[in-house]
């Protein structure tokens, strides 16, 4: 088999490997294509720590500035924080290198429009047409602007977070929380957040410096780290954040991680008993989000995988929490993207106003054993794949919203083409654990076929 | 026509037309290629565009996990002395020198501190053409170190190279236009060490240049009209990389570019041994000098690689070309213009007389210099209609078309920087330039009209 590519240009953005596919020229032309649709003016350019990231970052500015517009540079920031700092100054759009929860080698870019929002499919589509035309507007002369730096956006995002918190509340409790950063791009600001917060934190891996301690995605076997530091420190909680902080997971008071999908259970929860209302969530995400909706009397909506699936219809009907299963916290009167802040807070704010631990939160939503796994395929495979895997799963109730999903009455199982990888991705929950990996493993048959 | 040139005064220019960042960073992984992924210096000058340009050079230098030293803003000389202090592999200066504001380049620098040769610039060249990059995995990322230490060294070492003590005590009063260029800061930290006192032109550097930067009589007459009004020793002109010089004497005259070479030849011949090489389109004003010094003067095809590189093998006292561009040798195997500077002001204080006698003191012949739009198709015709012109007199062809007369010469060649073709003539006699410069400007028009219309037809 051909080695594995190591490009993916889609609706999530640019992704590839650095010292591979993803070159600066390539780089330099889809930041030439990012400005040329955008138009020229200020584009809001932040990063995460990767090692690439200056590399990365002067292809974008040298292609923001051949068509006129004027790079602002907020250096390493949490991607939420970019994403409201578009909106807050009126920029043009904004761009975040960031490979989010991919490992170290890749890098990436995401996009953003005048309203802080990932582009829309249709966007992506407009900007990916530019740059294969490859015919940008280019300016010279004075024409050419000089780039700006801008250090008020941590700060910015912080207040707006806050504002939206009980935050009397939470100081009250005094919450003691490890922190897991990840050496990313909440390194800085997840300190400051929490001490704004009152609580007693301890953060590890917050060197913007230093390599990623561990692989950046924040699932249970990621989370060693951070439960031996919610132990030795004693914290009444754990939080781990990925590369860019747009992803949560939480640890409990035993260090013990809860898993990636109880973060946006917990916090639906939380603020649907108070307020119930529409919640949006992807189609991969835990049946939790079933239960607590059946109990705080809320509808549920689920969308096609993709952040800007899930905002979109979020603002399409007025849904106050939504997000994704993978650790992704959606508020859009705060913020319409995830954003592992608005995750922090909501969880907090549940353990002080209720007096309740963290475990006592997790009690109270049913567990289930959820099960994901990737299967290389090349991306023309993938059709022939999900016919086979479709029917494997006869007699359970198909969805066809993204991949294949079939449903039976306390589990399911789904199949669909990554947005980032050339893999299908694979999930199955069910009551228990053998259950779960028995799904998935009939999955992996079917996609892999007869050969 | 897209405006670009890429040849072996490394790739120049139009930003916004054909000089894009893709372009650059071809050419910059390029470089970091040949380098082979080794330390690299780059500075810029002060143009708009050169930010852009910067960004895309960082990006491919450290994509092919070269480790940039930057030290932002400075002149192209201060750029070679940080590729020698730093025994770095190659240096990149951003600038689009003597050319237009709307121009931009990059001049690449090799490990002895001289733009590339015609040897070395063919393989950086091949290796563009072949696209064959080096890509560094992540681990081999270098993240770019930002000094101003080189320059600072280099400001000292320019001190260093000339008598200090004996240009500090004359107390020089000097005009210079800095043409908001890269070499407004080094220059005033110069010119102090030196004791003069500055009256200082168009030095707010990054502000929009106010004149073409190329320090012919032509742009100086700014600083003509200053001179007349202030009292000072001498005025100089320099373009935005600080690698060309031009002159103006206290009662307000511009002098010719020509001059620079020969007034500062002059001078380090009696310091030190060795040739002076100069290019084949230079005064023979310098031939006469170095005539009376009893040294050889070389010729060399255009280009300040082709002269500089003769001139290290030639091990030359001195090397320079007739657009004010001058190198001192051993200390700068570059064009220098502060340096430059430096040696006229030595020359003048221990000969212990003011500018104006030493420019009295060089001797003086009559040049003449024009610039024809000529595209790349209409060159050999041009230059075929001159050669049927003079059939009696043999030319010599290294580059372009050359005449020799005992009281004269004329060459016309094609620029390696723009499409341009170069008409210039240099006489014993104001007359015969005169004459000599009408008639071969005449049947190059000629020949540029005449290939343009039948296109045209």
């Amino acid at each position: 088999m051909r080695k594995q590519l190591a490009l993916k240009i889609s609706i999530s953005g640019v992704r590839g490997v650095v010292g591979d596919a993803l070159t600066p020229q390539l780089i330099t032309s889809f930041a030439a294509a990012f400005g040329s649709y955008c138009g020229a003016g200020p584009i809001v350019v932040g990063t995460d720590t990767r090692p690439s990231r200056e590399m990365v970052r002067q292809a974008v500015f040298a292609g923001l500035l051949s068509v006129g517009c004027t790079p602002v540079d907020l250096g390493v920031i949490p991607v939420p924080a970019l994403q409201l700092h578009v909106i807050h100054t009126g920029a043009f759009g904004g761009v975040c290198l960031t490979a989010s929860h991919n490992p170290i080698e890749w890098n990436a870019l995401k996009f953003f429009g005048p309203d802080g929002i990932l582009l829309r499919p249709h966007e992506a589509a407009e900007l990916t047409d530019l740059y294969h035309q490859g015919v940008f507007p280019r300016v010279g002369g004075t024409a050419v602007q000089q780039p700006r730096t801008d250090t008020s956006a941590i700060e910015r995002h912080r207040h707006a977070v806050l504002g939206a918190l009980d935050v009397e509340a939470i100081r009250a409790a005094r919450l003691r929380v490890a922190v897991d950063c990840c050496n990313g791009a909440a390194s800085v600001a997840t300190p400051a957040f929490l001490s704004a917060l009152g609580c007693q934190a301890t953060a590890i891996n917050a060197d913007p410096d230093q390599p990623f301690p561990h692989d950046p995605e924040p699932v249970p076997e990621h989370m060693g780290d951070l439960g031996q530091a919610v132990r030795e420190s004693g914290a009444d909680i754990g939080f781990i954040q990925d590369a860019d902080a747009d992803r949560l997971a939480i640890a409990g008071a035993d260090g013990n991680p809860l898993g990636e999908e109880v973060t946006l259970a917990l916090v639906v929860r939380h603020l649907t008993l108070a307020h119930p209302g529409p919640v949006v969530v992807n189609i991969s995400t835990s049946m939790m989000l079933d239960d607590v909706c059946r109990e705080t009397r809320s509808q549920l909506y689920r969308t096609r995988v993709g952040e800007i699936n899930v905002v979109e219809r979020m603002l399409e009907i007025g849904a106050a929490i939504g997000g994704e299963g993978n650790g992704g916290v959606i508020a859009p009167g705060i913020n319409a993207c995830r954003d592992s802040f608005v995750g922090m807070g909501y969880v907090l704010e549940g353990m002080a106003r209720n007096r309740a631990s963290i475990a006592d939160l997790r009690a109270a939503i049913p567990a289930y054993s959820i099960v994901k796994e990737r299967i290389e395929t090349r991306p023309r495979d993938v059709p022939q794949a999900l016919r086979r895997f479709e029917a494997a799963c006869a007699g359970a109730a198909l969805d066809f919203t993204d991949g294949v999903k079939a449903s039976w009455p306390d589990h399911w199982l789904q199949a669909r083409a990554s947005n980032t990888e050339p893999i299908v991705r694979v999930v199955a929950e069910a009551p228990s654990d053998s259950q779960a990996r028995d799904l998935v493993a009939m999955a992996r048959t079917a996609i892999e076929g007869a050969g | 026509m897209r405006q670009l040139k890429i040849g072996t005064s490394g790739v120049r220019g139009v930003v916004g037309d054909a000089m894009t960042p893709e372009l650059i960073v071809n050419f910059a992984c390029a470089f970091g290629t040949y380098c082979d992924g080794g330390t690299v210096v780059v500075g810029r000058d002060t143009r708009p565009s050169s930010v852009m340009l910067h960004s895309a050079v960082l990006a491919a230098l450290i994509s092919t996990g070269a480790q940039v030293i930057d030290l932002g803003v400075c002149p192209t000389p201060a750029v070679s002395f940080g590729v020698r202090s730093a025994g770095a592999a190659g240096g990149i200066s951003i600038t689009g020198s003597h050319n237009d504001a709307n121009w931009n380049a990059l001049k690449f620098i090799g490990s002895e501190g001289a733009l590339l040769n015609a040897a070395n610039s063919e393989e950086l060249l091949d290796i563009y053409h072949a696209s064959a990059f080096l890509l560094a995995p992540w681990p081999g990322l270098r993240r770019p170190c930002e000094t101003t230490e080189p320059v600072e060294r280099y400001v000292a070492g320019l001190c260093r190279a000339v008598d200090s003590e004996v240009i500090r005590a004359r107390r020089f009063r000097v005009a210079v236009d800095f043409c908001n260029g890269a070499a407004t800061a080094v220059g005033r930290r110069v010119l102090a060490d030196l004791g003069c006192s500055l009256i200082p032109l168009n030095d707010d550097a990054g502000g929009s240049f106010a004149h073409a930067p190329a320090p012919s009589p032509d742009n100086m007459r700014q600083l003509a009209a200053l001179m007349r009004s202030v009292d000072a020793d001498l005025g100089a002109a320099l373009n935005v990389d600080g690698d060309r010089i031009g002159f103006v004497t206290s009662d307000g005259t511009a002098l010719s570019e020509e001059l620079a070479l020969p007034l500062v030849a002059r001078h380090i011949f009696r310091k030190r041994p060795g040739p002076v090489v100069t290019n084949l389109s230079t005064s023979r004003m310098v031939e006469l000098v170095a005539r009376e010094h009893g040294r050889d003067c070389i010729r060399t095809m255009v280009g300040e690689g082709h002269v500089m590189d003769r001139a290290l093998t030639d091990r030359a006292a001195v090397a320079g070309e007739g657009n004010g561009g001058v190198g001192v040798l051993p200390d700068a195997p570059t064009f220098d213009a502060l340096l430059t500077l430096a040696t006229v002001l030595e020359a003048a204080a221990t000969e212990d007389c003011d500018f104006d006698a030493l420019v009295s003191r060089a001797p003086r012949l009559f040049i003449r210099k024009a610039e024809l739009p000529c595209g790349p198709d209409s060159v050999y015709r041009a230059l075929d209609m001159l050669r049927a012109r003079y059939a009696d007199t043999r030319p010599d062809l290294s580059d372009g078309i050359r005449f020799d007369w005992p009281d004269a010469w004329l060459h016309i060649r094609a620029s390696n920087t723009e499409p341009l073709l170069r008409v210039i003539a240099e006489a014993d006699t104001e007359v015969r330039a005169d004459q000599l410069f009408d008639q071969a400007l005449t049947t190059a028009r000629r020949a540029v009209w005449a290939h343009g219309g039948r296109q045209g037809a």
